[in-house]
């Protein structure tokens, strides 16, 4: 018999162009027809054009579920972190507010958490996630490990994260440089980067691309 | 046995020995009491028993313990008491009578349900104070015809035996059957064709309470139809089918879906926590500075991570604990700090600065509702 | 008559745009779809392959198609929402004729009637006139079929000259100058040539926006080493992780490439053997280099020296490169010149033809490429053959059965056209996938002159914002509503699959314009029955050309994901690279690579010239506009499709902070955006990824939103491409956008 692929979720927000095809994708899910899941962000519009992509990270000790004090937040046995249970679910955002990635959602009305749960209608028979099918980047991308390494060399999967004391392991990868001296994402440290303080000009990139009189 | 179950089973026997003490009392010392109901009547302590001690034991997981606790707090606080009050009525209504937040993620989800959910309230509301001798209808002496309603031992009111209330009174099982079988055949027809339920779904969590009701409800309607039209034909074994129904239905309250009856009502709880929390002082992102929950729901959050072994303290950082950050900078932080470790491989990043924002701004995170738009989680 | 009809929020309400959200059968996740239909995105160039599922007649959503080679399943938001456009509200349903009296200025009416009056009309115009008196504007955003048929329509039917089409507005630059450079028009290789490139070097194009697809192979290529050069006057989302980037003034371009061809020189970053093998003309492009000096380059390009020197560097030592070019060098009064200097570069460096070694100009269109090969452009014949030359015009007369000198000469471009009806020269039009309101620049020039034609008829599946000024409206076909061929942004041929019918009395456009022909009385000719029908003549008259389809069949585009011309016979694998040593042409002969006689590319000067209309006091900010991901060209379909709208819903005048701050203005504010023909009042986004002496506005919304209002309807004197990027404008802050400007109320009394 053929040992079945296994197939992984991998990100580089990176690489993301903040098309907003991920999001219309999710939409098209049939379990959440409608509803996008991903929520995507300008980091700093006035200074940028960066965006974030972010789909669920499936911990492997999700906080979401432990503070859910409905016990509405299942982790399955192939580790995706699955959207709240509709009969469980009380809409109190302890998991909105807990989740260290910022990922689900608070859908009010319905009084619901609705996250992302890997397209589990489509994974389970055999297709890829919408999001990661249509990015046009790869920031999103699934498939197998061995394709990953083939096709980006310089990257290497991480997931292990870094939030202060705390240490979270993912079932989703992150891609950094192959040669990062790093095995983990230390997400607290890029709070350090200073946020006053430097002249604007030096950390512009476009005005440090233009020609002066007095810089010629 | 941890201090925990121990305490769950105290519980779990209080609340047995509390309602046979009340069927003993309500029955008039049993007096009123069907003893072809026993079966019935045991099955419903021992689900007590399972509730309660499940109840008890879903209490004291940290974040549910946490809320249970500053729900009341909340509920009482001074400043919000006479708040609380006026709108509890309304919540019950919206959330409990008219399931109003189904409504909202399915019409025809929502149109199951509701059936569903008071063919079991009306059914509830009959069986229980039957079998437990505390309803019975009597006659009255000298007026022929006519039946008295006796509640726990006490008369109250008197109508004709051949009056519409009559007709409406003892046929109440069949139409709360009508109710739940209409529910259970839009729900199972939901569940049938619908890819993304079909992708989800489980026999034990989703068919499974579908079939139990299902069973009671058309268990119950034969009986009728055999006392009715058939002249009672097979009407000993259909009650013992019956029974066996409603008492399978019984023994799994504890265990399945049927839990979310009793946990349920929990979201009222959550809805005054969430209105005084919007009343209160807000807690603002120590990265962005915007509002983004009130401060009581972060201090929460902290001490039930704290309970619960996390650590996301920061050490070294103005901000303290990563549950000052907002959610929206959160995920910021994710993509920053995989960007510094592309920086000068691929190009500048972007510099840091307080304040993402949403991609889709025209979305306005509409589908999802306001409360995401403003990222205000109280 | 052909104003608009007013009041315009009648229309509106009638016609739309009205925004369509998924509902009903598109949320219903139970509904089985009657079938799945492999086909192509609609928007863009890039022709992403996707899947539409259908039940009744109704495009109810789109699945991924993973193994079409280009794309693999990936799709921007415009792929994804696409479905959406299908049973729309707005869908025209019937003929209509002008009519004030009828709700929106429009009163239904038969077909036959309609196609009557249409003939009847072109009769008495070209009758009175002279046949010249009507023209013809096309797209290309339509098949190959279609854009045959419509040239063969005008030159042989209509007989007349003036026809063109809205790639006039897109691609006609690098056409032009691919032409001069290389003989032929088309990108040099396929995109999987990128991932083998050390360097890829992108010149005005915002890859991640337009052609979002073509971001994942630069990705790749990044994976595999290759550093990214990218010159925009804005940080793009590509241009933000770039090696180098450069930050071009707008409409420097051919400086910024002399500029780095004086370093390539300098430090002899050559290609000595290819320049002297395969190259003409080399010595006067070094010649006029020799002035670009790097501190030149600077002074005018506004892009620091050293900027310049590394990018020249990056370049120069690279072992494989591939050249990117689009709309941002090539939409000015020297825009051929602009891709001329990009051209000089990759000969230059002698990087084409080979493996990892490439060139391309990305098409914006649907049909950007297979649009400018089949006659339905001004000068031009099917098979890319000119309309100019003797041998060409009797080959394709003798296809179409006629003479020679029945064929019209080369006519005006789409701008000139449009210039004509001012003098009485053009009196009658038929626009078809064309909504010049909105595309072409002075946009109150071009009402006027709308207004001033006596009889306009429009082939649409909406009512644009210019068929609003149509006598007679014929409902045409969505793309899924109709099949055939497209040729994408690699020069691949691919197939697109009829997924649903036309509703109502709509109709195939190929059946209306054979049904003009009928009613003419000339159906000679137009008597297709199907696209393959149509394809198949296509092959024919293709054959020999520089563009031959001829071994080219929907069978084989099926079995192949696509087929690369030229592909001359049925048993050739068709030609993904162009230029590879030793490969044979119809011009060459196997004298080389190039399609010229003697087998050799040509290197051109590309001559500098300031921009038509430079800043000045009174205009002291540079004007630039272009896309934005979820919209596609004049927004007449996705200005319809909710999700889309709602991502970016409005133009917004991106500037910089310091030229913020210099008027006062900060995020969000209304600022008036002058030019000297016209006045557009919008919302400031204040980012610093722009030049702080230039503003950007996104083109794709109508009336008082459309930048077209202010840009600039000079032409490259080559192309006759307008020079839609850049102008000078003024800006002032303002409380409001002007009272008469508000939105008309929507429930306004009746």
């Amino acid at each position: 018999m053929p040992v079945p692929e296994r197939n992984e979720f991998f990100i580089d927000p990176n690489r993301c162009i903040g098309c907003n095809a991920c999001v219309s994708a999710c939409m098209e899910c049939d379990t959440h027809r409608g509803y996008s899941m991903i929520q995507l962000d300008f980091i700093d519009r006035a200074r940028s054009p960066q965006t974030v992509p972010v789909v669920c990270m499936h911990c492997d000790s999700p906080t979401c579920a432990e503070v859910c004090p409905a016990d509405a937040i299942k982790r399955t046995g192939d580790g995706v972190v699955q959207t709240a249970s509709k009969p469980r679910c009380i809409a109190c955002n302890n998991c909105v507010l807990a989740c260290p990635f910022g990922i689900p959602k608070m859908h009010s009305e319905a009084n619901l958490m609705m996250k992302c749960d890997m397209c589990y209608d489509r994974t389970s028979v055999g297709k890829k996630p919408m999001c990661a099918s249509v990015c046009p980047s790869g920031a999103l991308w699934f498939g197998t490990m061995e394709e990953i390494r083939r096709l980006r060399p310089r990257s290497r999967p991480v997931r292990t994260f870094r939030f202060g004391n705390q240490t979270i392991t993912t079932k989703v990868w992150m891609m950094v440089p192959v040669d990062a001296p790093v095995d983990r994402v230390d997400v607290t440290d890029a709070m350090h980067e200073p946020t006053v303080g430097r002249s604007d000009a030096a950390a512009d990139a476009l005005l440090s691309g233009l020609w002066t009189a007095e810089g010629a | 046995m941890s201090a925990e179950v121990r305490r769950a089973i105290g519980w779990a026997l209080l609340a047995t020995t509390v309602l046979a003490v009340l069927i003993v009392v309500g029955s008039r010392s049993l007096d009123h009491f069907d003893a072809a109901l026993v079966g019935y009547t045991f099955a419903t302590l021992f689900a007590v028993f399972g509730i309660t001690y499940r109840y008890a034991m879903w209490l004291q997981r940290p974040p549910t313990a946490l809320y249970w606790r500053r729900g009341w707090q909340v509920f009482f606080r001074r400043a919000f008491v006479w708040h609380n009050l006026l709108r509890w009525p309304r919540h019950v209504i919206d959330d409990i009578a008219l399931n109003r937040f189904i409504w909202a993620r399915g019409r025809l989800r929502w149109l199951a349900h509701w059936l569903i959910l008071w063919g079991c309230i009306v059914a509830g509301l009959i069986t229980f104070p039957l079998v437990f001798g505390w309803l019975y209808f009597d006659t009255v002496a000298g007026r022929p015809g006519w039946y008295r309603t006796v509640v726990f031992g006490f008369p109250t009111i008197s109508f004709p035996a051949d009056s519409l209330f009559a007709f409406l009174v003892f046929h109440g099982l069949v139409w709360s059957a009508f109710l739940v079988i209409g529910g259970v055949m839009v729900a199972m027809r939901r569940r049938m064709r619908d890819g993304g339920a079909a992708a989800v779904q489980s026999f034990a969590q989703d068919m499974m309470p579908l079939i139990v009701l299902f069973a009671i409800s058309i268990t119950g309607l034969l009986l009728t139809a055999s006392y009715t039209w058939m002249e009672g034909y097979a009407y000993q074994f259909l009650a013992i089918l019956h029974a066996v129904t409603v008492i399978f239905g019984l023994l799994w309250l504890p265990f399945g879906k049927f839990f979310h009856i009793f946990q349920r009502p929990a979201q009222l709880g959550v809805r005054f926590y969430k209105e005084v929390g919007v009343l209160s002082d807000p807690a603002r992102c120590r990265r962005c500075g915007h509002a983004f929950t009130s401060r009581m729901k972060v201090e929460d959050l902290i001490e039930t991570e704290r309970r619960l072994g996390y650590a996301y303290e920061i050490p070294g950082n103005a901000a303290g604990h990563y549950q000052w950050i907002c959610p929206r900078c959160r995920r910021a932080l994710l993509a920053l700090a995989q960007g510094r470790l592309w920086h000068g491989s691929r190009g500048a990043a972007a510099p840091p600065h307080p304040m993402p924002e949403f991609g889709n701004p025209g979305m306005g995170e509409g589908p999802l509702g306001a409360e995401d738009a403003a990222n205000f989680h109280p | 008559m052909t104003t608009a009809p007013t009041p315009l929020y009648r229309t509106i309400d009638r016609f739309g745009p009205h925004l369509v959200y998924p509902t009903g059968a598109r949320l219903d996740a139970g509904v089985e779809p009657d079938r799945v239909v492999k086909t192509h995105c609609c928007f863009c160039g890039q022709q992403c392959g996707l899947q539409l599922v259908v039940k009744d007649e109704v495009v109810i959503g789109v699945e991924p198609w993973m193994e079409f080679p280009f794309n693999r399943g990936m799709l921007c938001p415009k792929g994804v929402n696409r479905y959406l456009q299908s049973a729309h509200p707005d869908r025209l349903l019937t003929s209509f004729a002008r009519d004030d009296a009828a709700p929106g200025g429009f009163r239904p009416i038969a077909y036959e009637e309609a196609i009557g009056r249409v003939a009847s009309e072109i009769e008495r115009i070209q009758s009175t006139y002279g046949r010249d008196a009507f023209a013809v504007l096309s797209g290309a955003s339509i098949t190959n079929e279609k854009a045959y048929l419509i040239g063969k329509f005008a030159h042989m039917c209509l007989r007349i000259a003036n026809i063109d089409y809205n790639g006039r507005l897109c691609m006609v630059s690098a056409a032009a100058a691919n032409k001069m450079a290389f003989g032929v028009d088309r990108s040099a290789n396929p995109w999987t040539d990128m991932l083998g490139a050390e360097v890829i070097f992108i010149a005005g194009s915002n890859v991640a926006e337009c052609s979002p697809i073509t971001t994942s192979y630069i990705w790749q290529a990044r994976e595999r080493g290759a550093k990214v050069i990218v010159v925009d006057p804005r940080i793009t989302p590509i241009a933000r992780t770039c090696d180098v980037f450069l930050p071009v003034k707008p409409g420097r371009d051919a400086a910024l490439f002399n500029g780095i061809l004086h370093l390539m020189i300098e430090h002899d970053w050559l290609d000595h053997d290819f320049i002297e093998r395969w190259t003409v003309g080399f010595e006067d492009v070094a010649a006029y280099a020799k002035e670009w000096t790097p501190r030149r380059t600077a002074e005018v390009t506004g892009i620091a020296e050293d900027r310049i020197r590394e990018a020249a560097e990056l370049w120069g030592t690279a072992k494989t490169s591939f050249m990117l070019h689009a709309r941002g060098i090539e939409h000015h009064s020297n825009g051929v010149q602009n891709v001329l200097g990009a051209i000089n570069l990759v000969l230059a460096s002698g990087r084409i033809g080979r493996e990892g070694c490439g060139y391309g100009t990305i098409t914006g269109q649907g049909n950007g490429q297979g649009g400018r090969e089949h006659g339905q452009k001004a000068d031009q014949l099917p098979g890319a053959r000119d309309l100019a030359d003797p041998q060409h015009r009797a080959y394709v007369a003798g296809v179409w059965g006629i003479e020679p000198d029945d064929l019209p000469q080369p006519g005006a471009d789409a701008y000139t056209i449009i210039r004509k009806i001012d003098d009485g020269e053009v009196r009658g039009l038929l626009t078809i996938s064309f909504n010049p309101l909105v595309s072409l620049p002075d946009a109150d020039f071009v009402r006027r002159m709308l207004e001033k034609l006596e009889f306009y008829v429009a082939i649409d599946f909406f009512l644009n914002e210019t068929a609003r000024h149509a006598d007679i409206v014929l409902p045409g076909s969505l793309q899924e509503e109709d099949e055939g061929t497209v040729t994408q942004v690699e020069g691949r041929v691919i197939k697109i699959n009829q997924a649903v019918r036309p509703p109502g009395d709509a109709r195939q456009d190929w059946r209306i314009i054979q049904d003009i022909a009928r009613a003419l009385g000339r159906e000679r000719g137009f008597t297709f029955r199907s696209p393959r029908e149509i394809f198949d003549e296509l092959r024919e008259a293709s054959k020999g050309g520089v563009a031959d389809y001829s071994g080219i069949t929907y069978e084989k585009i099926e079995r192949h994901f696509g087929v690369f011309w030229p592909c001359p016979v049925e048993e050739h694998p068709g030609t993904p690279r162009l230029f590879e040593p030793g490969s044979w042409n119809p011009v060459a002969r196997g004298a080389g690579p190039f399609y010229f006689p003697d087998g050799k590319a040509r290197f051109n000067v590309a001559r500098y010239e300031p921009p038509a209309e430079d800043v000045d006091e009174e205009f002291p900010v540079i004007l630039t506009t272009g896309r934005v991901i979820t919209q596609y060209l004049s927004g007449t379909q996705t200005r319809r499709i909710g999700p889309l709208v709602d991502f970016y819903p409005e133009p917004r005048v991106e500037m910089h902070p310091q030229l913020a701050e210099r008027y006062g203005i900060t995020d969000g504010d209304w600022v008036a955006v002058e030019s000297r023909r016209g006045r557009v009042t919008l919302r400031a986004q204040v980012v610093r990824t722009i030049r702080p002496d230039t503003v950007f506005v996104p083109y794709h919304w109508a009336g008082r939103k459309s930048v077209n209002l202010l840009t600039n309807p000079a032409l490259d004197p080559i192309s006759k491409i307008p020079a839609f990027k850049v102008c000078a404008v003024r800006l002032r802050r303002v409380e409001a956008p002007p009272a008469e400007e508000a939105p008309p109320p929507v429930d306004a009394p009746q």
